[in-house]
């Protein structure tokens, strides 16, 4: 945490809250893997590294309601101050995606934030934009076999 | 500690008023979920009533063993004729009506003693731990949105007893950011599972923010403005509770301090070299370690100094590993065969025969055949 509370680190408060809080989905499903469902974590997966809550530098990347993508980070400066400690950037949903990649890339990565997320951030980025993309419709099945002779005999006629 | 960090008091519109009050050494005490699940264990049973069944329960018939030779069990069997009952097993756990196995008494151990400093440890311990933001959101509190942790509101806004309406305390805490903790509690109200709904436990909901005022000066008045806000609860800086600071044992309760609660905590609680002015020889708990920052201590220019290099390479060579096929895998042929990037390169592979046919052999050659 901030510099002056001696107490309490980001590894105090990832020992205390491993086992168990309010992000954390836990099943017995799909081998007994643990989730989060932290916002500011890139992976939705429950490990120090990627829990938005417990470290002060952190990125969360979630699509927008008008078909972009929103990059949240929390400022490493005044962790006693919720409402003014995260920063939001959105990008709209008609920029292009690799300026997002290299927006959010430079954003986690730059100023020694977190280079260490850069790549799940950016990964979180390709997967958004593609969920974004509409879904074509299957193309129209070709005739094969005896349709297909049946089809040609038609034509010709 | 070089500086005594400082806490903002909010106003009651949510906004700084500009004074600010040096942060209680109570909240610098160290943390332990440990203590405080132990004492949370411990005082959550002592509010228990104690509950049995009946003493005569399954007991309540004359029933008498038949003895061997009836080529039936030796249990107890009901006497008499006339009826079905005649001749059924009784009293045995394992029977129809009979009584149950061990049965529960009144005088069963239901409260625990806990020791008065692991309850002044743990209560210290909590209040830390409530003045940790990440804390707050791992318990699940939607504080996203209020100024600062902890939250201290000026404690002008209850002077006189004119804070005593509900409408008004919902509109504080709306003021001060925690309108999302107070819908999530509303959202979560529920029927309760099982018999507790027959048992005034009909509902069961989220806690929301606790609302610690100091009577003396805030008055009582604002206790009744919040008792009836969902989730919302009351206490007195001079009687705070483990059940209500760390419900369910889990640390990081939302609280909104009034701001002489908050200045009172000084008194109440002392500090780890000054013993408590309330508290009978209580002096906070310190710290094992100066600093909890880990990563911040192992990279010290201190510890860094006396480590050692890493032995090996940056890069640790891979055993074992999956078997390539080098007709398919073109970086593992480049690798096995020196010649096959030239190979490549020249498309050797796809030149057919060179020319047609082979000429005819020179006359000597035949010459030399047909020798003889």
């Amino acid at each position: 945490m901030a510099a002056e509370r001696t107490n309490i680190s980001n590894d105090l408060i990832w020992q205390i809250t491993r086992n168990q809080n309010a992000y954390l989905v836990k099943r017995n499903s799909g081998g007994g893997s643990q989730f989060s469902r932290d916002s500011l974590n890139l992976l939705n997966k429950h490990s120090f590294k990627y829990a938005g809550y417990a470290n002060n530098k952190a990125v969360g990347v979630q699509a927008t309601a008008n078909g972009g993508v929103a990059v949240t980070s929390k400022k490493p400066g005044n962790p006693q101050q919720p409402a003014k400690n995260q920063v939001t950037v959105s990008f709209g949903p008609n920029t292009g995606t690799r300026k997002i990649y290299k927006g959010v890339a430079d954003k986690t990565a730059k100023n020694g934030y977190r280079g260490d997320l850069r790549e799940e951030a950016v990964a979180r980025v390709s997967a958004i934009r593609r969920s974004q993309k509409a879904k074509k419709d299957t193309p129209a099945q070709k005739p094969r076999g005896a349709q297909a002779r049946k089809a040609a005999e038609k034509d010709s006629e | 500690m070089a500086s005594r960090p400082t806490v903002s008091i909010a106003s009651a519109e949510g906004k700084p008023t500009g004074a600010s009050y040096p942060l209680p050494s109570v909240f610098s005490a160290p943390i332990r979920p440990d203590i405080v699940q132990q004492v949370h264990t411990g005082m959550a049973k002592n509010k228990r009533q104690p509950y049995a069944v009946s003493e005569k329960a399954g007991e309540q018939t004359s029933a008498e063993s038949w003895g061997t030779g009836r080529a039936v069990a030796r249990i107890p069997r009901v006497s008499g004729g006339g009826t079905h009952r005649a001749g059924q097993a009784a009293f045995g756990n394992q029977c129809r009506s009979g009584r149950m196995f061990a049965p529960t008494k009144v005088w069963r151990k239901w409260h625990q003693k806990i020791n008065l400093n692991q309850k002044r440890f743990a209560t210290a311990s909590a209040l830390a731990a409530s003045s940790s933001p990440a804390l707050l959101f791992a318990r699940g509190h939607r504080v996203a949105n209020v100024p600062e942790v902890p939250l201290v509101v000026d404690s002008k806004t209850f002077q006189g007893g004119a804070f005593n309406k509900t409408k008004a305390a919902i509109a504080l805490l709306q003021a001060l950011g925690a309108g999302d903790e107070l819908v999530k509690v509303q959202k979560s109200r529920k029927i309760r599972a099982g018999k507790g709904k027959l048992r005034n436990r009909r509902f069961r909901q989220r806690r929301g923010p606790l609302v610690i005022h100091n009577p003396e000066t805030d008055g009582k008045e604002l206790v009744r403005a919040f008792r009836n806000v969902p989730g919302v609860e009351t206490s007195s800086v001079f009687a705070l509770n483990l059940l209500q600071l760390a419900p369910g044992g889990h640390l990081g309760r939302f609280v909104v301090w009034t701001s002489s609660a908050f200045e009172a905590l000084d008194k109440v609680y002392g500090t780890t070299t000054s013993p408590s002015a309330l508290k009978r020889d209580f002096l906070l708990p310190s710290n094992l370690v100066a600093n909890a920052d880990l990563a911040r201590l192992i990279n010290s220019s201190e510890i860094q100094s006396v480590v050692r290099a890493p032995k090996g390479e940056a890069r640790t060579k891979r055993g074992v590993v999956q078997k390539k096929n080098p007709l398919r895998n073109k970086q593992v042929m480049l690798r096995l065969n020196p010649y096959a990037a030239a190979y490549s390169k020249q498309k050797l592979g796809q030149k057919g025969v060179e020319s047609g046919k082979p000429g005819q052999a020179s006359e000597t050659f035949f010459n030399t055949l047909y020798e003889n």
